[in-house]
């Protein structure tokens, strides 16, 4: 091909529009393929105070206005969103004479734009899945969940790969969408390490203090307060892990078990050990993963478990449940520590060894450290990446379409 | 006027929720009726609807090209999210329509606010110009009504007009109304009348004046 490979992103979020983890993967991916020398539009929904349109690290960024429609509820949201989405690029690439190679959409948010745009331009459609509403929701119990899980198997359906980011959601998707293996690839999330060694020269222990006192360690969760994220797991295992070691659990997040769970430790007597901070800004956060001298994942159900690799590249050890992708990111007392999902004790148990030997700690972070930068590192992910659209438009170049 | 004008033949492809055998009200029947008369003015007219289960059926009857889809999600909380899904399936039929013609179509009529969001993506993407043919409005079959269910339809219906290169509504009543709710300009409305005298003619004017093409002499 003499000409720039071009593709279009889908996206319902995109910095800074933070709701989740495709925003960031999106951000990540697309300016690591501008640097393999890929075109990249991406069309998002809007911000307030963000541009419409704007170029972002040679990434040119379209926000698409997506509170035009009023709408009754989040999923006819979604499908409205998808008009006016789906509305916009189709005349921004009639404006670029139709010169997209590929378009790549993320989760069945942007399903319908996707679907839509494959068929106006004949242009082959890839397909990244994020998460699942019948993981999710642990099954699918009502018309509404199922619409989105049809929505999600028709997403898979149309595409022409699957993008999976853990070798347990390859599998998963596998299962949950009846597709042929041939049409999965694995390819991870990646994090960027360079944002926490720069924040390393700074002294740290002014900040710390605000959190905690000098003889408390630092227990970091940091996710959604849902139950999912097994935060709960977390908060049960508190005072077994004080029975053994000083220190403070600073649970960062908002949603909808925040109350019940403030309320629980509260009632342990617990309140000054558990801080809930709420949602935080990017740089706190950041200054909280270096400062963790444990980051636990709890979760029950995780796809990837990009906080984990977040916390590797902070150099924290992390101590996570064996479930999903972070079963996979953690190899047990090397990178981290593996421990039974939906058990306080198994949970407690990691969080004390973690915190009571000093030496076992150096030893996990520093291998931990080494293997984010070996397999998490965007530039390869985005080469991954660019690797499979290659081979998409050279089957694509022997299809009818092309 | 010049008297050996070529006269080019026209495509057009027509959307509606409902056509024979699915027949709702009144619709399926006079979109039936108008895609016989542009077949017998030589026009070629593909008819795109839904059908549950005569889905990937393409019929060809009368000369009138039909095509049925289905909603690719079978489960939905309502009649918006199922629209909504199912046009992407209308989208991709006029697409294929449209690249099996050699990208001969000339325009698409789109029968009520169903099919909206499909001819307006098509619009956008490949510079096919559509007509809004108004049967009837959300503000008139819910009484009023201004819930959020309502007001998306109400937003949908605003997109087509505004997208529309015409309208065509069949009473000088619902121009009225069309004026009234959605401020779209009265130059825009055409007013056919379905058993006036000439309602055929006038419709295939109106086509002529957005595809630019000739209608045939009859």
């Amino acid at each position: 091909m003499t000409k720039e490979l071009t593709v279009m992103m889908l996206t319902w979020e995109f910095p800074p529009r933070i709701i989740g983890g495709i925003s960031p993967h999106v951000y990540y991916l697309s300016r690591n393929l501008a640097k393999n020398g890929v075109k990249v539009y991406v069309v998002t929904c809007d911000f307030p105070g963000a541009p419409q349109y704007e170029v972002v690290d040679g990434v040119e960024v379209f926000r698409v206005d997506s509170y035009k429609n009023p709408s009754p509820d989040f999923a006819s949201w979604v499908y409205l969103m998808n008009v006016n989405m789906q509305k916009e690029a189709a005349a921004l690439i009639n404006g670029l004479g139709g010169n997209v190679d590929i378009f790549h959409a993320h989760d069945w948010l942007v399903a319908n734009a996707g679907i839509g745009l494959k068929h106006v331009f004949r242009k082959p459609l890839l397909t990244t899945i994020h998460s699942t509403e019948i993981g999710r929701r642990n099954g699918i119990h009502f018309d509404y969940e199922r619409m989105i899980h049809e929505t999600e198997a028709w997403l898979t359906y149309e595409a022409w790969r699957v993008i999976c980011c853990s070798d347990y959601m390859v599998s998963h998707v596998k299962w949950a969408f009846g597709l042929p293996a041939d049409k999965l690839v694995m390819i991870p999330n990646g994090v960027d390490a360079e944002v926490y060694t720069r924040i390393e020269q700074e002294n740290l222990s002014s900040f710390r203090s605000k959190f905690a006192l000098p003889e408390e360690k630092i227990v970091l969760f940091v996710g959604r307060l849902v139950y999912e994220k097994g935060v709960h797991v977390l908060v049960n295992a508190v005072p077994k892990v004080l029975e053994k070691v000083n220190a403070k659990f600073i649970i960062v997040g908002n949603g909808y078990m925040k109350e019940q769970l403030s309320n629980i430790v509260k009632n342990m007597g617990l309140a000054r050990k558990v801080h809930f901070t709420g949602f935080v800004d990017d740089e706190t956060l950041r200054k909280l993963q270096k400062c963790a001298d444990v980051s636990v994942v709890p979760s029950l159900f995780e796809p990837f478990g990009i906080v984990a690799i977040e916390a590797m590249a902070a150099k924290s050890p992390v101590v996570v449940s064996d479930t999903g992708g972070l079963s996979e990111i953690v190899e047990h007392e090397v990178t981290g520590i593996k421990v039974y999902p939906n058990n306080p004790d198994s949970l407690a148990w990691g969080i004390a060894k973690v915190l009571l030997d000093e030496n076992y700690a150096n030893l996990i972070k520093a291998n931990a450290y080494k293997k984010v930068q070996e397999k998490y590192n965007w530039n390869k992910i985005a080469q991954q990446t660019k690797a499979n659209y290659e081979t998409v438009l050279s089957e694509y170049s022997k299809s009818v379409w092309a | 006027m010049c008297a050996f004008h070529v006269v080019k033949t026209m495509y057009i492809i027509i959307f509606s929720w409902e056509y024979p055998p699915r027949v709702v009200g009144q619709l399926a029947n006079y979109v039936r009726e108008v895609a016989v008369h542009l077949t017998k003015n030589n026009i070629k007219t593909t008819v795109v609807t839904y059908h549950d289960f005569l889905t990937g059926e393409y019929e060809e009857t009368e000369g009138i090209k039909v095509y049925r889809v289905t909603n690719p999600v079978h489960t939905h909380i309502g009649v918006l999210t199922w629209v909504l899904t199912l046009n992407q399936e209308v989208e991709r039929a006029a697409a294929n329509i449209y690249y099996n013609l050699h990208k001969q179509v000339d325009l698409i009529d789109v029968h009520d606010w169903h099919f909206i969001p499909a001819a307006v993506t098509l619009k956008k993407a490949l510079n096919l110009p559509f007509i809004f043919s108004v049967e009837s409005l959300e503000e008139h079959r819910s009484h009023g009504a201004d819930l959020p269910f309502n007001m998306a339809i109400k937003s949908l219906e605003w997109l087509g007009m505004y997208e529309a290169a015409k309208l065509i509504v069949k009473s000088e009543w619902m121009r009225d109304e069309v004026f009234r709710l959605y401020k779209v300009p009265l130059e825009k409305i055409k007013v056919i009348p379905p058993k006036s005298p000439n309602w055929f003619r006038n419709i295939l004017e109106t086509y002529k004046s957005v595809a630019g093409g000739e209608a045939p002499n009859d």
